[in-house]
């Protein structure tokens, strides 16, 4: 029995981990032979070993460190507002009050389209000439004259962050209103009866149980933010100038506008490295705790 | 304590309201610019809602009836809307990936999961963690090797190439999701099977699959969207306009300089129906066994 046991379980994790090993082991040992050659898209049969110029390369070039300035900028302000402001929907979701489940399912929403469309929508909005943005502003009388949004750097980068944060927003306020419906109701109450303030009852008993699901949506917006690409390319395509650009975008357009794929391939693993080095140090700063039995 | 209540209300009362028009306002703004006709959407302010609302746009879509306002404005707009024609075979496309890719992660995410669950095995937690931390990568630093790969394979422009590769994103995922769920249920019932002489096999197929159908409709739902939403590896893998799913036929709609805001937004519409569709089947579930897991992991 146990025998048949063992060889089920080989089977069955062998598609799975066949997939993986082609997906993953050779794209990147791939990706590392690339980024150590100097290689044309256009030309894959001509390639040239020139160690580590392409690292160098990436590394003094003024348009990656503006992209990584701003994606970093970027991931920090997403993570943030998407931490903060989803706890912030959680506990306004898990109010009991009228039309509370109808927002519920509208949340959904954003989350469950593609980003593309996400894009397409905010860039209608933002639109400098005829968007909706505007007209609303411009009817309300705060504004005289239509704001060029995604034609502004420091207001198409703001403008594109709020497309992100529509899209981002529903997962992670869905995440912490799943960990608040798991606090016993018991806890709360007896804290109140404590006489423990709001804020105090938040900070010691409700932020506990968001914690395991802080960690969880922290690495993720962080992996989202850092590789944010179809927004960018609906709605800016890096501009203006490169205000809006950020590394993944630098990535696409080094390979495939510059067709430079040893460059593409160095940055692919810059941009791997950073990702592995924040993971770890999210893990190693938000401790969770043993808060379930 | 009474006055509390009432600023605590006002509070909730506006801030919901708030959050509504946050997340519904450019969904419906697209709607309504998908029936207005583009001289009013043109206007400063443009008109909120349409005096001369028309279907012109979908019509066009789906039989190819070129709309008047479109075609007065001439040649130069013939590109776009040719691009917009292909959208109801962009959208079978996406389904077909989409639905494609979610049977697999069921079936092979699903066995692979109960697998890691039930049986101790050898390598059991090097695998695991190694299934898992693929999916660390980004994609954008692999998408050249995916490229060869699939070239080398000869399945660029291929339903296959597509899947293959959404596998891959969506497998690891499935398997955590799976494994912490299946963690959580006891095995009495299967034990029972074992004894009445099924083998894994067939108690995964006649006892688990049943029992686990939260958490599969949980599975299905993250790996059907990331199907159905995936934009970057679709542009580059499906080069051929008639294979292009629906977010690389939107992606490339939306860069082009010539295309109609409305006819846009039509096509904007159009797409989001299966999301939306879905997002409301699956509302329970996905809640509901996100946590388990998260205790779990």
């Amino acid at each position: 029995m146990k025998r048949h046991d063992v060889l089920f379980a080989y089977i069955s994790v062998a598609i799975p981990l066949i997939i993986a090993i082609i997906f993953t082991v050779y794209p990147v040992a791939y990706s590392l032979w690339l980024s150590l050659h100097k290689i044309k898209l256009t030309r894959l049969h001509k390639m040239k070993f020139i160690g580590l110029t392409n690292f160098y390369k990436v590394f003094t070039d003024s348009y990656f460190i503006v992209s990584l300035k701003n994606s970093l900028l970027f991931t920090t302000l997403a993570v943030i507002l998407t931490s903060v402001l989803g706890i912030g929907i959680a506990l306004l979701l898990n109010e009991k009050f009228k039309g509370v489940e109808i927002l519920k399912t509208i949340i959904l929403l954003p989350w469950s389209l593609p980003t593309v469309i996400a894009g397409i929508m905010w860039w209608w909005l933002f639109n400098s000439d005829y968007g909706a943005f505007n007209g609303f502003l411009y009817s309300l009388g705060v504004i005289d004259k239509y704001i060029p949004w995604l034609s502004t750097p420091h207001l198409a980068f703001f403008s594109v962050l709020i497309a992100h944060l529509w899209k981002e927003l529903p997962l992670t306020s869905i995440l912490f209103l799943a960990a608040l419906q798991t606090i016993p109701p018991e806890i709360v109450d007896a804290a109140k009866i404590d006489g423990a303030s709001r804020f105090l009852v938040f900070k010691n008993v409700t932020f506990p149980f968001l914690k395991p699901v802080l960690q969880v949506a922290v690495i993720y917006e962080t992996m989202v933010g850092l590789v944010t690409f179809d927004i960018i390319y609906v709605m800016t395509g890096g501009g203006p100038g490169d205000a809006t650009s950020l590394l993944a975008w630098y990535g696409y357009t080094e390979t495939f506008t510059f067709l430079d794929l040893g460059k593409g391939a160095a940055l692919s693993f810059i941009l791997a490295t950073i990702l592995l080095c924040l993971i770890i140090m999210y893990l190693k700063v938000i401790k969770v705790g043993v808060i379930y039995e | 304590m009474n006055k509390g209540k009432f600023i605590k209300n006002i509070i909730i009362a506006i801030s919901s309201c708030l959050l509504a028009l946050f997340i519904l306002g450019p969904v419906i703004w697209t709607i309504i610019s998908s029936i207005t006709p583009e001289s009013e959407l043109l206007s400063v302010p443009p008109h909120w809602l349409p005096h001369e609302p028309s279907i012109d746009n979908y019509i066009y879509i789906f039989t190819g009836k070129i709309p008047e306002r479109i075609a007065v404005r001439g040649v130069l707009r013939g590109r776009a809307a040719t691009e917009a024609r292909y959208l109801p075979l962009a959208l079978a496309n996406s389904v077909i990936v989409a639905t494609s890719v979610t049977i697999v992660n069921l079936l092979a995410g699903g066995l692979s999961a109960y697998a890691y669950s039930r049986v101790n095995f050898k390598g059991k937690n090097g695998t695991f963690i190694f299934i898992l931390g693929s999916r660390l990568l980004p994609p954008i630093s692999i998408i050249i090797p995916y490229f060869v790969i699939l070239k080398f394979l000869g399945l660029l422009n291929q339903y296959l190439g597509l899947i293959l590769v959404y596998l891959a994103f969506t497998l690891p995922f499935t398997i955590w999701l799976l494994t912490t769920y299946f963690n959580e249920l006891s095995p009495d019932i299967e034990e029972a099977g074992l004894i009445d002489g099924c083998n894994r096999f067939q108690v995964f197929l006649r006892i688990v699959l049943p029992i686990a159908a939260p958490g599969l409709i949980a599975a299905s739902a993250f790996s059907f969207m990331f199907s159905y939403n995936e934009f970057l590896f679709a542009t580059l893998i499906m080069t051929r306009i008639e294979r292009k799913t629906i977010p690389a036929i939107l992606g490339s709609l939306a860069v082009n300089p010539d295309i109609s805001y409305s006819l846009l937004a039509a096509c904007s519409t159009v797409a989001l129906v299966p999301s939306l569709f879905f997002a409301l089947i699956f509302r329970k579930y996905i809640t509901r066994h996100l946590i388990p897991s998260l205790k779990g992991g």
